[in-house]
């Protein structure tokens, strides 16, 4: 594996309407490195990766990919060079087919590679007919990783894959994401509500709250600190904010 | 027997353009989420060059021409790209504003194109050489036509290709998925705006072999093909938006069924006054049938992001602006004469007009291309209330308007169950239904035009004319005071309750619902309010032409309005000013046509004035003019407010920038 960053943030500030939602956020992801994004609701997780993927404009900044900045790229220019999101609402289309899904997820119709990354997926085997909008949640997560892995990515950004689902499909699913990146070379960054199976799968965490990165950490020493990560979370102890300027 | 299937069978080639422009209208909704009113104006235009192409060896442009010298054997480039055009130029900088913007960009382009054919082609109708072969063959002892019935196979075999290409290709397959998900389809790799421009190039294409088929058999005509995308989108809806097969059976139906009527309104016990337009009433009754049965199920897109609607500031009352305007309005009356002063007369009224666009689809957010048709019906009915019945002059305006309100009323029933384009879709058909049946029936209003009695009150004479003065100065007052009163009224309206209750439901009806506003009861009202305005105008344009045609209130004329009506700023009173000013037939336009020697290029500058607003500046001139005049004042008020420093008015600037 190479040393080189697949994706590389520093300085990240990115919003909506010019009022920024994540400030200063800077991480580094390896190909076969999993980063955990963790942080309460309303943290900036979600802007954080839109932006990312240039869904969302930088209002401050560097995002490299592949050793390129983001520049002028369009998302979907960003999508054919490798870089896959999967969204929070799993970016399906529910009135089209499995196989429907996985056609547009391949550039190029390759047998061997969609048999491969549909063996990863045995449930999704047999159901190839049918439309997405009818499979359960966990179904569709997997459909949304299967087809993410398709179009062979270098990087894969993961929003909340466990929203919706249940805790025992969570514990299958989040370490497959860990063996697929190690297995296949990807650069993953994941944002999770589960700390602790997040920080399992990862190599590093970092916590954002109120819109900054409070902490970045080896995820085994996280895992090793619980108070810690549990004050970055609640901006308590270490991480309290100060009260005003004369604070 | 054998008649009636000879009449199916020609209803036939109506059917093939219905398909034609159908399954394009489909696959252009699938692939942007927005429904394009010039559809028919765009293969018209397509079909005018190919004409002039294969007449000619001319391959003629908006703007110049090619001689080719000899006729081509092949013409589908010029077709792929006008539609990459439209969708480049129109569709694609609106893809992300509201479906008033939407509705608005592509009627302007009905519009443009409507008016380039005519100022390219020449009014009249071209007869077209028929490529089809003709014949005819014999079947229950009536002879069939061949040729239609090739015409509706080459079109079901191109619907059932762009059947295929969305249901089998990666690109169609692509352009179903960002129909539901666009986000998700972006992040797949797909680039939505290019989905779209092969959308809208392939619509181009099957609308006009379409329309270059049909018009083998009746000539080509830039009104009647255009505006065959009213039964198209019928037929669009009874698909559901959705599918094609469908669409196919339905197109050749309402084909069919229209050609049928043209064979029962021959039977001698068929009723008189029911004989014209019945045809074009029918596709109205369809869509209303799907939609109050089907109404909540039409799929509507995925937005991808909030769409704000254009400012709505709150009117004031303010007496100092308003007698300053009304005497400069008098002023300007008093001093001209002629065409000149008829010219100001007409932008008044046109004011009205645009007023009753301001309170529907400003305030209330409810498109409505049917307003020409209200003021028909009230100036109209004023013909016969005024001579036939003999009503005096306040009381028959009044009854014609209340008239109007309830035809407005009717209107707004569908608007209980649908919204944004498909409103727009009912209310155009509704519009042409009434047209078609009632303006044109000669039955219901004579050929020879409507004569309307002039107005007098109290001994008064409100005539518009006199001997030779053409244009009396107490007529033009008299629509000054009427303008002046429904403005004020409107005011206190806007003001209000009632306003912010029209406010709300346009932002968000559940909302609205939610905090206990009868969101339906407010609709009727809006509806109600905009008809009776623009009934009053009617009979105010009925009394200042002394006699009526159904030129006035043609659909086309009611979409030029809705034009001018945010041209002009649909959200304030100043808008429906300055849309009166350049409304069709008011002053702008008679001098352009008087020192300019312009007017017959007045509707293509409108519509391309019109696709330039939408883009750029939803809130129109009026919104523009408020802008700046605000941007103004915090210019003048920032340095005193502050000391003065160097660099300091640099930056306030800078900071009424942002």
């Amino acid at each position: 594996m190479s040393d080189a960053p697949v994706l590389s943030v520093s300085g990240l500030t990115a919003g909506y309407n010019g009022v920024p939602a994540i400030r200063d956020l800077s991480l580094e992801v390896r190909a076969g490195e999993v980063v955990a994004l963790l942080g309460p609701n309303g943290a900036g997780k979600t802007t954080s990766l839109l932006a990312m993927v240039g869904l969302v404009p930088l209002l401050g900044g560097e995002v490299r990919v592949l050793g390129a900045p983001l520049g002028r790229r369009r998302p979907h220019q960003l999508a054919r060079n490798g870089v896959l999101l999967v969204p929070d609402d799993r970016g399906l289309f529910p009135s089209l087919s499995i196989r429907e899904h996985m056609r547009l997820a391949a550039r190029r119709r390759d047998a061997r590679h969609e048999q491969e990354v549909l063996e990863r997926f045995p449930a999704l085997l047999d159901l190839g007919s049918r439309h997405a909008g009818l499979l359960s949640g966990g179904e569709q997560q997997m459909l949304a990783i299967a087809k993410a892995l398709l179009a062979r990515p270098k990087v894969l950004i993961v929003d909340e894959m466990s929203l919706g689902l249940a805790p025992k499909i969570v514990q299958d699913l989040l370490p497959m994401i860990g063996r697929l990146a190690r297995a296949d070379g990807i650069g993953v960054v994941l944002v999770e509500q589960h700390i602790e199976l997040a920080l399992q799968v990862a190599d590093r965490g970092v916590v954002v709250n109120h819109g900054r990165a409070v902490l970045a950490e080896d995820a085994a020493a996280l895992l090793a600190d619980r108070d810690l990560v549990e004050e970055a979370y609640f901006g308590t102890g270490r991480f309290a904010e100060p009260l005003g300027e004369t604070a | 027997m054998g008649t009636v299937l000879q009449f199916v069978v020609l209803g036939l080639g109506l059917g093939a353009v219905y398909i034609g422009l159908g399954s394009g209208l489909l696959l252009v909704h699938r692939a942007t989420g927005m429904i394009n009113f010039a559809q028919g104006a765009i293969a018209t235009w397509g079909a005018y060059v190919f004409a002039e192409l294969r007449n000619t060896g001319t391959l003629v442009f908006p703007i110049g021409s090619v001689d080719l010298g000899e006729p081509p054997s092949t013409a589908t480039a010029h077709v792929i790209a006008l539609g990459f055009a439209v969708h480049y130029l129109a569709f694609r900088p609106v893809q992300q504003n509201s479906v008033l913007a939407q509705v608005v960009v592509s009627v302007a382009l009905l519009i443009t194109i409507q008016a380039l054919v005519v100022l390219r082609f020449g009014p009249n109708k071209i007869d077209v050489e028929s490529f089809v072969p003709g014949g005819t063959v014999t079947l229950f002892g009536a002879a069939i036509p061949t040729r239609e019935l090739f015409i509706a196979l080459v079109m079901i075999v191109l619907a059932a290709l762009v059947w295929c290409y969305m249901r089998f290709t990666r690109m169609g397959i692509a352009t179903r998925a960002a129909s539901e998900n666009e986000r998700a389809a972006v992040l797949m790799g797909f680039s939505p705006s290019w989905l779209a421009a092969i959308a809208q190039a392939g619509a181009a294409f099957v609308g006009t072999v379409s329309v270059i088929l049909a018009s083998s058999l009746t000539g080509l005509n830039a009104d009647w093909f255009g505006l065959l995308v009213v039964p198209a989108l019928a037929v669009l809806l009874v698909a559901k938006l959705e599918s094609i097969p469908v669409l196919v059976v339905a197109a050749i139906g309402l084909g069919a069924f229209q050609s049928l009527i043209g064979l029962l309104v021959t039977q001698p016990w068929w009723p008189v006054w029911a004989q014209s337009g019945l045809d074009q009433v029918i596709p109205f009754a369809v869509v209303m049938v799907i939609l109050f049965v089907t109404g909540k199920r039409l799929p509507t897109r995925g937005a991808t992001q909030q769409i704000r609607l254009p400012d709505v500031p709150i009117p004031r009352m303010r007496p100092l602006v308003a007698i300053g305007l009304l005497v400069a309005a008098g002023l300007a009356l008093a001093f001209t004469t002629g065409t000149i002063r008829f010219g100001l007369t007409t932008s008044l009224i046109l004011s009205l007009l645009a007023l009753s666009y301001v309170v529907l689809t400003g305030y209330l957010g409810q498109i409505s291309l049917a307003q020409s048709a209200f003021a028909g019906a009230a100036g109209f009915v004023l013909s016969k209330a005024s001579v036939d019945w003999g009503i005096p002059f306040p009381i028959s305006m009044v009854l014609c308007a209340l008239l109007a309100t309830a035809l407005g009323m009717l209107v707004a029933l569908p608007a209980f169950r649908i919204r944004g384009a498909q409103l727009a879709i009912v209310t155009l058909a509704a519009g042409l239904g009434i047209e078609r049946f009632i303006f044109n029936n000669y039955s219901l209003s004579p050929p020879e035009g409507n004569p309307i009695a002039d107005a007098s009150l109290f001994g008064l004479n409100l005539a518009v004319r006199e001997g030779r003065d053409l244009s009396r100065l107490a007529f033009s007052l008299m629509v000054l005071v009427i303008v002046a009163v429904v403005i004020w009224v409107f005011v206190r309206v806007a003001s209000g309750d009632m306003g912010r209750a029209f406010l709300a439901v346009r932002a968000n009806e559940r909302a609205a619902e939610s905090s206990g506003i009868n969101v339906r009861r407010t609709k009727v009202i809006g509806f109600a309010l905009s008809a009776f305005v623009a009934g009053i105008a009617g009979c105010l344009i009925g009394f200042s032409r002394g006699q009526l045609s159904a030129e006035s209130f043609t659909v086309m004329a009611g979409l030029q309005l809705l034009a001018v009506a945010y041209l002009g700023g649909i959200t304030t009173i100043g808008g429906s000013l300055v849309a009166g000013l350049i409304g069709p037939l008011g002053i702008s336009y008679v001098l352009m046509r008087t020192w300019l020697d312009l007017g017959e290029y007045y509707e293509l500058v409108l519509g391309l004035a019109l696709v330039l607003t939408a883009i750029l500046n939803p809130v129109g001139i009026a919104g523009a003019v408020r802008h700046q005049v605000e941007f103004v004042r915090r210019k003048l008020r920032r340095p005193s407010a502050s000391p003065p420093v160097d660099g300091a008015p640099r930056r306030t600037e800078e900071a009424s920038h942002v």
